[in-house]
């Protein structure tokens, strides 16, 4: 049954915990790489998930597709609890959601031709016969601005650019309605970047579907999310549109962020918090805030030391996990 | 302004199995005294050949060409021997590279391998070469260094690893630090520690840095002068400023466009249509025209050489000698 309201994906309290030890004798103990995240996307939407290495952005993204078995909560895909499903059942599902890596080298194998990557998931979900499958490769390949010709060609005979669309173009082949871009163009120059991004906006239009895009990269979020998700330490900090996200951060964390980011204009270099530290391992988690070590809130008291801010709905639609919200850090301009 | 580094005719090919691989061509640039030179581009641009070359630090099947010039302190480095050379790299001019996880050797503590730098280029006992050392690590802001000089590069976080490098690299009081994408490794919140502390080191030691990048925002912040590379020659040297507010050369302009700003939401980025074409096969005449979206027929029939601007600006398209030029 297919439920037509309702957001198309629903995290509700997902948890990701390791057993990691910290040497050969070492008792193993809990890292928590997903922290209590509830989320949901809706339909047709783009939602940008942010944050730095080891914010727990990339096991979220695939703990959804359960390439990586969550430890607890849910993960509801229109309707269905994607936990709860046997390996057959997920599988005919998994044709609806797709996943886009950072790294189009590493995801391809570099013994098959690309053409044969992108048809692969067709032949294996029994999509097409094969003569049929190579004429939707080459349509695939025509979406994704690949030349048809280069269907033959190996991983290694193409440019990073063209990889990525290979990639792109695999997860499209089994007309997915929602899929997971994990750092889909960091690995890119600037120009093909913004040819990459620019293909994924029209695939978006095109086709209907819904993103979640993670990246670390603030300004490329800016440029393709509706609503924008900062992790830190394994936890949601702020989520909101993007314009205001952007406009007038909430959350401490999401300011020294933004403010971080190296402006390509002489005259554009406005204030700057530069954080001290770095983000503290997840295996030795104080209590209370998460940030609250390297915070730079003026205010910053005993309670966010002590107790950890849950993330609460300050104005419709603005969630921010902070006891400063209602005074939040602002930068001069 | 004193001139520290002068690069003259700079060029660096490698032979490779289809064909040479002119991956610096024909580079000139000044440094002075105490600026800091922004070199920007993609990948394979010649950015890091650039740097490697000035070092002489490039392997065979690579080439730095008889006729280059790299002028450091009254003497041609290309008519050093290695030894004389040795004396250069890290007193004179020192390097910081991208990974400071491939660069720092995992067996030795960190503090040896400062001592160890020390040592090489003063003749110092090695309880002053400790002593040293531990200054070091404190100049670039690692916490505690009397603890942290004990420690195994794993048990440093990324940016403090980075720091280790800068460190390793200021060992020796040099004149030029070339650092290479001393940051595209590290978190942006880690990076703009970084950036700022080698800002603080330049502006405390005097020293001249030339900063290899391809991000645009890097240089705006840091750098007084930018000289942007393709297709292995500067197309556009200009100080910061006027770069980014009248940018010269197509390429420069489009990059610039391309780039996703956090100030700013437009509904499509600019591209630049097509890839760079590998070091094998740069078009002859202009090396963008294929992609430029400005050339006219002259693009296509002849290199244009780099043309001045105005004072302190060149750039190399016949747009600017052009009458084509949009006023």
């Amino acid at each position: 049954m297919t439920v037509v309201d309702g957001p198309l994906l629903e995290l509700k309290d997902l948890v990701k915990d390791y057993r990691a030890s910290s040497g050969f004798f070492a008792k193993a103990d809990t890292l928590r790489a997903v922290d209590h995240v509830s989320l949901s996307i809706e339909r047709g939407e783009s939602l940008g998930l942010v944050g730095e290495s080891g914010s727990g952005k990339t096991t979220l993204g695939r703990c959804i597709l359960r390439l990586i078995e969550p430890t607890s909560g849910n993960v509801v895909f229109d309707g269905t609890d994607v936990l709860s499903l046997d390996p057959k059942t997920l599988r005919a599902l998994r044709r609806r959601m797709q996943i886009v890596f950072q790294d189009p080298y590493g995801s391809l194998n570099p013994r098959m031709t690309v053409g044969a990557a992108v048809r692969e998931p067709i032949i294996v979900h029994r999509l097409a016969s094969k003569r049929d499958a190579n004429v939707r490769v080459a349509e695939l390949f025509d979406e994704v601005g690949l030349d048809p010709s280069h269907m033959d060609r190996y991983p290694h005979e193409l440019s990073g650019g063209q990889r990525q669309r290979v990639g792109i173009a695999r997860a499209l082949s089994l007309k997915p309605e929602f899929i997971v871009l994990d750092e889909p163009v960091s690995a890119l120059d600037v120009s093909v970047q913004a040819q990459v991004l620019n293909l994924l906006a029209d695939l978006r239009e095109g086709r209907g579907l819904t993103y979640l895009f993670i990246a670390h990269d603030l300004a490329v979020v800016r440029h393709v999310a509706d609503r924008v998700a900062v992790m830190y330490l394994g936890k949601l900090m702020e989520v909101a549109a993007t314009a205001d996200t952007y406009a007038e951060p909430m959350h401490p964390y999401t300011t020294s962020l933004l403010s971080a980011i190296p402006q390509p204009d002489p005259d554009a270099q406005s204030e700057r918090i530069v954080l001290s530290g770095d983000m503290p391992s997840a295996r030795l988690r104080a209590q209370g805030c998460a940030f609250f070590t390297r915070c730079p809130h003026p205010g910053k008291n005993d309670k966010c030391r002590s107790k950890e801010p849950p993330l609460s709905e300050i104005r419709p639609g603005r969630f921010v996990a902070c006891f400063k919200a209602d005074d939040p850090l602002r930068l001069e301009r | 302004m004193n001139r520290v580094l002068s690069i003259r005719n700079l060029s660096t090919s490698f032979s490779t199995e289809r064909g040479v691989a002119r991956a610096v061509d024909d580079v000139s640039f000044d440094l002075y005294e105490g600026e800091t030179l922004g070199i920007v581009g993609e990948s394979g641009c010649g950015k890091s050949v650039t740097a490697l070359s000035i070092l002489r630090l490039i392997e065979p099947p690579g080439k730095i060409a008889e006729t280059s010039v790299i002028e450091f302190e009254g003497s041609n480095l290309m008519t050093l021997n290695q030894s004389q050379l040795r004396r250069v790299r890290g007193a004179g001019i020192s390097m910081v590279f991208q990974e400071p996880t491939a660069s720092l050797n995992p067996v030795l503590k960190v503090g040896l391998q400062i001592s160890e730098t020390l040592r090489a280029h003063n003749s110092i006992s090695r309880a002053t070469a400790r002593e040293k050392s531990i200054e070091l690590l404190d100049l670039v802001g690692i916490p505690d260094p009397d603890k942290r000089i004990d420690d195994y590069p794993h048990q440093l976080s990324g940016g403090m690893q980075q720091r280790v490098m800068i460190a390793i690299a200021l060992s020796c009081d040099p004149k030029v630090l070339i650092a290479d994408e001393p940051t595209t490794a590290l978190d942006v919140t880690i990076q703009a520690q970084i950036l700022e502390l080698l800002a603080d080191l330049r502006r405390r030691l005097g020293m001249s840095v030339i900063l290899i990048t391809h991000d645009l925002g890097i240089v705006a912040g840091i750098a007084d002068r930018v000289a942007v590379m393709y297709g292995g020659r500067i197309v556009e040297l200009a100080p910061t400023t006027d770069l980014f507010s009248r940018a010269q050369h197509p390429y420069t302009q489009a990059l610039l466009r391309a780039t996703p700003r956090i100030d700013d939401q437009v509904d499509r980025l600019e591209t630049i249509p097509g890839a760079v074409p590998p070091a094998t096969a740069w078009p002859n005449a202009c090396r963008f025209h294929p992609r430029c979206k400005q050339r006219f027929e002259r693009c296509s029939a002849d290199e244009p050489p780099l043309l001045d601007v105005s004072d302190s600006r060149l750039a190399r398209c016949w747009l600017v000698a052009s009458e084509r030029r949009p006023a």
